[in-house]
């Protein structure tokens, strides 16, 4: 993911009543109401795993060898992406109430953070901390690739929160001021807890965009689903057929993803 | 009209002429390196594509009578492009192997070379053997990568250059880095940064020559190249550039 200035700027003018946040950087996520989406959905999840399974059968060499050679990959994949999302949030967190914070400090710092980290783009932001730091302190590899898809991430999930946050109607802070609870309490117990209704569906949408984008790891030496594929790729020099293997893992576990964020996203809306 | 006659035969004359010399002249062959291996293929100061096998192929070019044009390639993927005909051949430290042979036509080869393992300083196991349990590093898809991998109890990580690995290694995460003799020369004693902290271990382990590289079943190409190798060899040349990159 790069920087795409105003991909964000969208949540600011979001309508309060609807509550719905449009952030389009996961594979679509279908909803019931979408039918031809929906289809377009079962297509591509069954029509891929059909394919791997037929190319499977039909040509065991080097196509099962493949799929036997990769699965530690995938492993590390939603090893790196589990991590990097679950720091994402608490970064996300810190720097979304940093964002609307009154206090000088912590407002230009949470500021500042989103600006730096939007500005530099993932792949070098991976290269930086892992070869970079480094230098001066010693972190594992797929710690350092964790951390460093989460100060990425990070900066996007504040916008996110901040946005979340925003969405909640101002009635809500009045009413809970006015019957004497503190800015704090306000936030903890009134606007974080219908913030996060208004967040879920984005944030979902974040961890599928955060699983492609964890590919850029088998850069540092991470072995991820990408490299393990390039691995085998380089020694049997079955480009063709090792990169359609990780193409339709990568899509079969994304479109996969997608549909139970799907139905999360339901759930929530059904009891708002 | 004699005199018409006498201009249209010299215009004909000088027709076949530059017919015949642009059939002659020196054809252009795209080579592809993956220019991150000093001393025989890296990128210099002033972003030029250097090393000893760059001198070599345009002296086999200039033998055998086209022009090489090169290409920096990525070393994963560098087959793959040979294949897909985005270059004609490739001269990166190829190693000739049975598994690559039977997918591409090599050369005769041009050099013989070994790996060789390259250790931090504190480090007592002399060959891979001895590191069981600890990560030893490679470029990915190198002899050096497959190896390590032939050594069970060592966990091999490939990296997409070999200074990267080199700089893990600086950095502490791995304990080995294994690649070709010259190059593990170049960044293990000839590097400042690197010449306090590594040192080599042991012989070359490996007897490998390197081939130049086509498209399986381009003939003629293999043909050209090895009539320029053998050219190439006979006027010593090949010692000559030896010398200048500091190869034995």
């Amino acid at each position: 993911m790069l920087a795409r200035p105003g991909r964000y700027e969208k949540l600011m003018s979001i309508d309060a009543k609807k509550q719905i946040i449009d952030v389009g950087d996961g594979a679509a996520i279908p909803r019931k109401s979408d039918r031809g989406l929906f289809t377009a959905w079962r297509i591509a999840f069954f029509g891929a795993i059909g394919t791997l399974i037929y190319l499977v059968q039909t040509k065991p060499d080097p196509y099962l060898n493949i799929l036997k050679f990769v699965p530690d990959g995938i492993l590390v994949t939603f090893q790196v992406t589990l991590g990097a999302i679950l720091l994402a949030i608490v970064f996300g967190l810190f720097t979304g109430l940093g964002r609307i914070s009154k206090n000088r400090f912590f407002n230009g710092a949470a500021s500042l953070y989103v600006e730096i980290i939007r500005g530099i783009p993932l792949l070098v932001q991976i290269f930086y901390i892992y070869y970079a730091l480094g230098r001066f302190v010693q972190v594992p590899p797929i710690l350092s690739a964790i951390i460093a898809m989460a100060v990425c991430y990070g900066a996007y999930m504040g916008e996110v929160v901040r946005a979340g946050i925003e969405s909640i109607h101002k009635g809500q802070r009045e009413a809970a001021l006015s019957l004497g609870m503190n800015g704090r309490q306000t936030m903890i117990h009134v606007i974080l807890p219908q913030a996060v209704k208004v967040i879920l569906p984005p944030v979902g949408n974040e961890f599928i965009a955060l699983l492609k984008d964890s590919s850029l790891v088998s850069i540092i030496a991470v072995a991820d689903l990408l490299r393990r594929g390039r691995e085998f790729a380089s020694e049997s020099f079955t480009y063709f057929e090792t990169y359609t293997v990780i193409a339709l893992i990568y899509l079969i576990i994304t479109l996969f993803l997608s549909k139970i964020i799907g139905v999360m996203e339901e759930r929530v809306s059904v009891n708002k | 009209m004699k005199a018409i006659r006498i201009m249209a035969a010299v215009v004909a004359f000088a027709g076949l002429c530059f017919a015949s010399a642009a059939l002659a002249a020196p054809k252009t062959v795209t080579v592809a390196t993956d220019a991150t291996w000093p001393p025989m293929e890296f990128v210099d100061a002033n972003k030029k594509i250097v090393g000893f096998d760059i001198d070599f192929m345009n002296a086999v070019a200039k033998e055998a009578g086209f022009q090489a044009s090169f290409k920096n390639t990525a070393w994963d993927g560098i087959f793959a492009g040979i294949a897909a005909g985005q270059y004609d051949a490739i001269i990166s430290s190829v190693t000739i192997t049975d598994e690559r042979k039977a997918k591409f036509d090599f050369t005769v080869p041009y050099i013989s070379i070994g790996q060789i393992l390259v250790v931090p300083k504190a480090e007592k196991g002399t060959k891979i053997g001895d590191l069981k349990g600890k990560k030893i590093g490679a470029q990915i898809g190198t002899t050096g990568a497959m190896e390590i991998k032939k050594v069970a109890g060592v966990e091999l990580k490939t990296y997409d250059e070999v200074g990267l690995a080199f700089e893990d290694m600086a950095a502490g995460r791995i304990s080995g880095v294994v690649c070709d003799q010259p190059t593990a020369v170049t960044y293990a004693l000839d590097k400042k940064e690197y010449s306090n902290k590594f040192k080599i271990v042991g012989q070359p382990f490996t007897k490998e020559a390197y081939g130049i590289v086509v498209k399986k079943g381009n003939k003629v190409l293999v043909d050209q190249l090895n009539k320029g190798i053998a050219a190439v060899q006979k006027k010593k040349i090949d010692q000559q550039i030896k010398k200048k990159w500091h190869l034995k």
